[in-house]
């Protein structure tokens, strides 16, 4: 009996090997590990709070004093006007931005990315550790703290299920399907009928970007969440050039495998790498700094900042261009590979 | 009468009175470790019935499944009605190809995948209809097709390849898995549909089962056409006596 459960064991475990599945065994760890490494650790939190302040605004001196004199602790970045100290902040280029209150010149509000964060704590204490050194226990330098974006919590995961959502049909869905028309010949059986190959892959393409669209939809009805009619077409270009992008590419991963089982596997070793560190990439610098060179990130910010901060789809063109070209790209590849029916 | 054509023999050639339907010409899909079909040349004219037969691995489906659009060829040419095989788009309604193992989409019923191909192609309906009934498959046709029988399931899909009334049919291995019975069944199937005018070319690995049924025989071993004439001449030959003695 124990031979028999171990010929039966080492015979999963080739099928395990054989189909790939064993790869996510070993690609989980190593994936946490290197997502864990690019997360900020200690080292960052001895890095100067980088402060964005506004050109020609009215500060109190004794802080802009105080805010240069402790080089250490801060860094100032002048800023040309709120806009642009936002957009800075959003593109996590500093921490947080100081811009004189309605009360008075020597108040400040300060507007960080989360309003609760451990990040805004230290910046609030370091500032008004300065301000109590300089100027004794009297008054505090900042008035209030804003957010960056003034939504509900619920809201401001919205962008990240909808990465979810969009990167699940694209590499959980697309690639089995395709792997399984491929694998039982059905793909074959309708190439032998007036269909062509760019009839075929529109047609899985269709199909993605509607399951991402209804998803969507469903989501957003669910939550009770609807985006204004003011950002809606933005927002809706942006959902259609993910979902043309990310079905695209997952036809292609499902081009690339001979079973179905292979494609799940190689579904799971895009889907996670491209989640993570874009929907990370609020929480760390050195994510944030990873994370554009990924597709998904040129489709997650764009989306963020349409739905959170209503931004338009024009502010984000090239982000636009590089889905709808990467989605180009990998379609041409699949239409290369069904023509030299590879793997078929 | 190219030179060509005169250097085949008599049966071949007389059976090639009738218009050439296909010419393959060099043909050949080489995989690992030299299996597939070398460089392989033959004509075969309107209304005739091949049967391609062979060992396993000596190139049978290969070729059929090169002729039928599945693989892409490392070299050679083909013309089916005079219209080059890489015009895929010209001969679907030409060529009608039944794999060994039906591509049939097995969650869905008889019904869908015949009506499904129907619309591709832009046939009418009545057209699903009658391929059912001429191929007893009304009772099933509500019927999953991942329920049915193996030849109930090769049924469908010859009746499918018949959908679009092609003049030149592929089966690969027609009878292969079947008993007696469905065998006898498929073969009567190949009968009728060859009666109608169809030029039939069909694999098999038991050539004496297809004695009364091929109008000529033509034997792959090792990817090479090693016999190419008639079944009489064929049951006679040496390479009968070394391949299947």
């Amino acid at each position: 009996m124990i031979r028999n459960v171990a010929i039966l064991a080492g015979n999963d475990l080739a099928i395990g090997v054989k189909n790939k599945t064993l790869y996510l065994i070993l690609f989980i760890p190593l994936f946490v590990f290197l997502v864990l490494r690019l997360v900020d650790g200690d080292k960052a939190d001895f890095a100067p709070v980088n402060i964005g302040l506004l050109e020609g605004e009215n500060y109190s001196p004794a802080m802009i004093h105080g805010l240069q004199s402790a080089e250490r602790v801060f860094t100032i970045s002048w800023l040309p006007d709120e806009n642009a100290a936002k957009q800075w902040l959003g593109e996590r280029l500093g921490d947080g931005i100081l811009i004189p209150s309605a009360a008075g010149a020597s108040d400040c509000a300060l507007i960080v990315l989360e309003k609760t964060s451990l990040q805004t704590v230290a910046i609030v204490e370091s500032v008004t550790a300065l301000q109590r050194s300089l100027e004794g226990g009297s008054g505090g330098w900042i008035a209030e703290i804003r957010p960056l974006r003034e939504s509900k919590i619920q809201r401001q995961m919205l962008p990240t299920w909808i990465l979810v959502l969009v990167l699940m049909v694209g590499f959980i869905v697309l690639p089995s399907q395709v792997a399984e028309e491929k694998e039982k010949k059905l793909l074959l059986g309708l190439l032998q009928t007036p269909v062509h190959e760019v009839e075929w892959l529109l047609a899985k393409v269709a199909f993605g970007m509607t399951s991402i669209s209804i998803a969507a939809v469903l989501l957003h009805f669910l939550t009770g969440d609807g985006a204004g009619p003011d950002i809606s077409l933005s927002y809706l270009v942006f959902l259609m050039a993910g979902g043309f992008c990310f079905s695209a590419f997952g036809i292609l991963v499902g081009f690339l495998c001979r079973t179905q089982a292979t494609a799940r596997t190689l579904g799971v070793l895009f889907y996670l790498p491209l989640l993570l560190p874009s929907a990370l990439a609020d929480f760390s610098k050195t994510l944030n700094s990873v994370a554009p060179l990924l597709p998904s990130y040129q489709f997650y910010r764009p989306v963020k900042s349409i739905l959170l901060e209503g931004s338009v789809a024009a502010d984000f063109f090239v982000e636009l261009l590089m889905l709808s070209g990467f989605g180009a790209l990998c379609l041409l590849a699949s239409y290369l590979l069904m023509k030299r029916r590879w793997l078929m | 009468m190219t030179s060509w054509e005169k250097a085949l023999p008599e049966t071949i050639r007389s059976s090639l009175e009738s218009p050439i339907q296909l010419d393959v010409r060099g043909l050949s899909k080489v995989y690992k470790e030299n299996r597939g079909l070398l460089a392989t040349s033959f004509c075969v004219a309107k209304g005739e019935l091949i049967a391609v037969v062979g060992h396993n691995g000596a190139g049978k489906s290969t070729l059929l499944k090169l002729l039928g659009g599945w693989l892409v060829p490392d070299s050679g040419e083909v013309r089916i009605d005079g219209i080059d095989l890489e015009n895929r788009r010209a001969l679907v309604r030409k060529i009608g190809f039944a794999p060994e193992t039906p591509a049939l989409f097995d969650f869905f019923s008889v019904e869908y995948n015949l009506a499904l191909f129907a619309r591709l192609f832009r046939i009418p309906f009545s057209q699903v209809e009658a391929v059912m009934d001429e191929f007893s498959l009304l009772p099933f046709r509500q019927c999953k097709v991942n329920f049915l029988s193996k030849g109930l399931k090769q049924r469908v899909s010859i009746g499918r390849s018949l959908l679009a009334d092609p003049s030149l049919l592929l089966f690969d291995e027609p009878t292969s898995g079947l008993d007696f019975e469905m065998t006898n069944e498929v073969y009567v199937l190949l009968e009728k549909i060859h009666s109608s005018g169809k030029t039939i070319l069909f694999t098999s690995h038991r050539p004496e089962e297809i004695q009364a049924l091929a109008t000529r025989i033509m034997v792959l071993h090792q990817g090479t056409i090693v016999f190419d004439g008639s079944p009489a001449d064929y049951f006679e030959s040496r390479v009968h006596q070394h391949l299947y003695s």
